[in-house]
């Protein structure tokens, strides 16, 4: 019942939000009170952490910088990507003593990937060989000129960027960055750690609710792993005050798509879910956690949706005026958030908007034959609606 | 139950929200104003006798380069010199006007595209083989590309003379220098050649308010190039606006180092007169973003549009007379007065982009560049 309640408050306070005028006094939707910023402490001391997603993001930075730099082998491309404690790949010395990786939090969520090895296993290859692509295919050809079927660089019309691509006018260090938003911090903040099965994991909501810490931390674990969502998308921004735009993976998205006037809120909705959420778990009010857990995972799979749409967009139109440089390169992004698609999460369901198959099927058109250099508007323009049809988006919204 | 409830609150929501939304979205002309006397003001007055005078400026560039090429000496270098300034000035002009053509060419990209790439200029000098229309080649061509040949080759005029007379390939230089002003040539003549013989009646006849009706798209590349070509290229960019330094080499005419600033006034006038709807050749005057303003009878703070738009230019205008007549030096002295022109520039950008647009009905094409 309670349940019903709030969600006709939502909707109330939904609708007062799209009318233009703002009178009356505020609507108070819940007896939980989110804070004015993402701070919670327990006897004077915070209990927010999220330093291990921090690491991924910067680990990350340093990677897909490396996959520009033709110099680089494809060992220490690797040693990046699936970083040893100790190894010296990163130029950040803190990164080197890191225990974390990227590669082990590809496609590694607890409600998609744990029972199911098999599609994870084939997810780490794809970037594995893409990053061995790179190397072999591209990096020998970075100052020949790139052709239909031929690896290389084009320039963007206009004097503009110099990209480099494979034969089908793939950019793999594009494809690999916007894939691993999908891969690595979608896949794990909707799939892993905003997910029941991982907060409510063996004794989290007893010791929640008792207040039991963590051994040797001040926060309990339910508390952490909300807190270790929360930095996939805030991990390099300022926590108190998201400035947005400071890192090259979902934080910078949710900027563009907040940029985009047809979305303008969606960064304070998504600010306010992890709060309030956030809040509930110190209440022990878990459908409230719920709740803010749905819109979570809403949000941030149509970010993913609208930056496909929008690239395979531009990249339609960019191609038409001749300028395959600008145009492949808009491809190359929409190619890595296609991708990212089998990673969102439908709400009240355990299931992505698109499957892998599906994606797969994608990914096969988007590179068959020669690729970007041949894939007809017809091909382009269906993609667009299908993914537009099945988030309730608009192509005219999204793709400008 | 609560399903349905649900579903017709989600349906009243969304008419709520996008009842506000359909500003911009041009279906049919609101209003009775003659687009096509525009439209044929602009074509006659305007662009096309622009065009026809960068194609007579640049057939005269041409003959003094083959004079040049023929004797170069320093009389014929400044006679190709003073050529190239004059097709510069000209092609202020006619930069705005990327429609027809234009537009399926990628003109303003074979014209104007800096900083040029001095490297690449090298590298085609010496392979000898290179496609000058190749979208790789934008930034090794055009008015920029030949700025780089006339005035940068060496540290001295005597020096820049003996690369074309007695360096060792100095052949292929010329051959360089002859190709490029060619092939700026030969796209004028295409360009014109298709406004006359063609491309001026559909463009007259297209009196719609639709995405691709002939005022809808001039106004777009018109407010374009004034934000890029104008505003962004020849001010903000050197100035630093958009990076965390400024970029002294980032000008227009960076070699000759003695008349971005001319140029940059010249686009301005041409700016503002295209804007009044002033004809190319005289000071008489005809329809135009202006009289159309005039006729909608936008009042805006009391003042109206057309009036608010011009003096914003004419301030503009002031702050760049303020400027050193090379920006490079303006940039490396006293840039603050390179933004205070930028930001005067920037502020008819809004009364461009949002009130004139939307006094017109008539809706922005272009999507601001994702920047990565």
């Amino acid at each position: 019942m309670k349940k019903i309640i709030l969600s006709l408050f939502a909707i109330a306070s939904l609708l007062i939000s799209c009318s233009s005028d703002d009178d009356g006094p505020d609507l108070i939707i819940t007896e939980l009170e989110a804070p004015a910023t993402y701070t919670f402490a327990r006897n004077g001391e915070t209990t927010v952490s999220y330093s291990g997603q921090t690491t991924r993001i910067l680990m990350g930075q340093e990677f897909v910088s490396a996959l520009k730099d033709p110099s680089k082998t494809e060992a220490q491309l690797d040693g990046m990507f699936a970083h040893v404690e100790g190894n010296a790949d990163f130029s950040d010395a803190d990164l080197n003593t890191s225990s974390k990786s990227i590669r082990s939090k590809v496609a590694a969520s607890s409600d998609f990937f744990a029972a199911n090895t098999t599609d994870a296993t084939a997810i780490k290859n794809d970037f594995d060989t893409w990053i061995a692509n790179q190397v072999n295919d591209v990096f020998p050809r970075w100052d020949e000129d790139a052709s239909a079927g031929v690896a290389g660089q084009i320039q963007e019309a206009g004097g503009g960027s110099i990209r480099y691509i494979n034969a089908q006018g793939l950019e793999y260090n594009q494809a690999i960055n916007k894939s691993l938003i999908g891969a690595l911090m979608t896949d794990q903040l909707l799939n892993n750690y905003l997910s029941p099965a991982v907060l409510d994991a063996g004794g989290n909501v007893v010791d929640n609710n008792a207040e039991t810490v963590a051994e040797g931390k001040n926060y309990t674990t339910m508390e952490h792993k909300w807190d270790e969502a929360f930095g996939y998308l805030y991990g390099t921004d300022d926590a108190l005050n998201p400035a947005l735009n400071q890192d090259s993976f979902l934080n910078k998205y949710l900027s563009r798509v907040e940029g985009d006037s047809d979305y303008q809120g969606i960064a304070l909705s998504l600010y306010n879910a992890f709060k309030l959420g956030r809040a509930a778990i110190v209440a022990n009010d878990y459908v409230v956690r719920d709740e803010q857990a749905d819109i979570i995972k809403n949000e941030i799979s149509k970010m993913i949706a609208i930056r496909a749409i929008y690239y395979l967009e531009q990249g339609r139109i960019v191609r038409s005026t001749g300028d395959n440089g600008g145009a492949f390169h808009d491809l190359s992004e929409g190619f890595g958030f296609i991708y990212s698609l089998q990673f969102t999460r439908k709400t009240g369901s355990n299931a992505p908007y698109f499957t892998k198959t599906e994606v797969d099927e994608y990914i096969t058109q988007l590179m068959a034959g020669n690729g970007f250099w041949d894939v007809t508007d017809a091909t382009l323009e269906a993609m667009s609606a299908e993914i537009a049809n099945r988030f309730d988006l608009t192509i005219a919204q999204a793709g400008s | 139950m609560k399903k349905i409830v649900l579903s017709l609150f989600a349906i009243a929501m969304f008419v709520t929200c996008t009842e506000s939304d359909d500003i911009g979205e041009s279906v049919g002309t609101s209003d009775d104003f003659n687009r096509q006397a525009m439209l044929t003001n602009w074509a006659d007055n305007i662009i096309i006798p622009a065009i026809q005078d960068l194609s007579l400026d640049l057939e005269t560039l041409s003959t003094d380069k083959d004079a040049f090429l023929a004797a170069p000496n320093q009389a014929t270098l400044d006679a190709v010199r003073v050529s190239w300034l004059e097709a510069y000035k000209t092609w202020q002009y006619v930069e705005m006007f990327n429609i027809g053509k234009a537009e399926e060419l990628n003109y303003a990209f074979q014209m104007n595209i800096y900083p040029t790439n001095s490297s690449d200029i090298k590298s085609n000098i010496t392979s000898g083989t290179y496609d000058l229309a190749s979208v790789n080649n934008n930034d090794a061509v055009g008015f920029p590309a030949v700025d780089y040949m006339l005035y940068a080759l060496s540290n001295s005029d005597t020096e820049i003379l003996e690369i074309y007379t007695s360096a060792s390939n100095f052949d292929a230089y010329k051959t360089y220098l002859s190709d490029l002003v060619n092939q700026m040539q030969s796209l004028t003549t295409t360009v014109l050649n298709d406004w006359t013989s063609n491309y001026r009646t559909i463009f007259v006849n297209s009196t719609a308010n639709t995405a691709t009706s002939s005022a809808n798209k001039l106004t777009n590349d018109f407010i374009f190039y004034y934000e890029k070509g104008l505003r962004a290229n020849k001010f903000g960019i050197p100035a630093g606006v958009f990076s965390t330094t400024p970029f002294n080499d980032k000008v227009e005419a960076f070699y000759n180092k003695e008349v971005s600033k001319v140029l940059a006034l010249t686009a301005l006038e041409a700016t503002q007169d295209f804007f009044n709807g002033k004809s190319y050749n005289s000071l008489a005057t005809g329809e135009s973003f202006n009289s159309y303003l005039t006729y909608l009878n936008t009042i805006r703070q009391g003042e109206d549009l057309s009036a608010l738009i011009n003096n914003q230019f004419n301030t503009a205008e002031s702050k760049i007379k303020l400027l050193s007549n090379s920006f490079s030096l303006q940039v490396d002295t006293e840039n603050i007065k390179m933004l205070e022109a930028y930001d005067e520039l920037q502020r008819a950008v809004v009364l461009l982009k949002v009130d004139m647009i939307q006094a017109m009905n008539i809706s922005i094409d272009y999507v601001d560049a994702d920047g990565d």
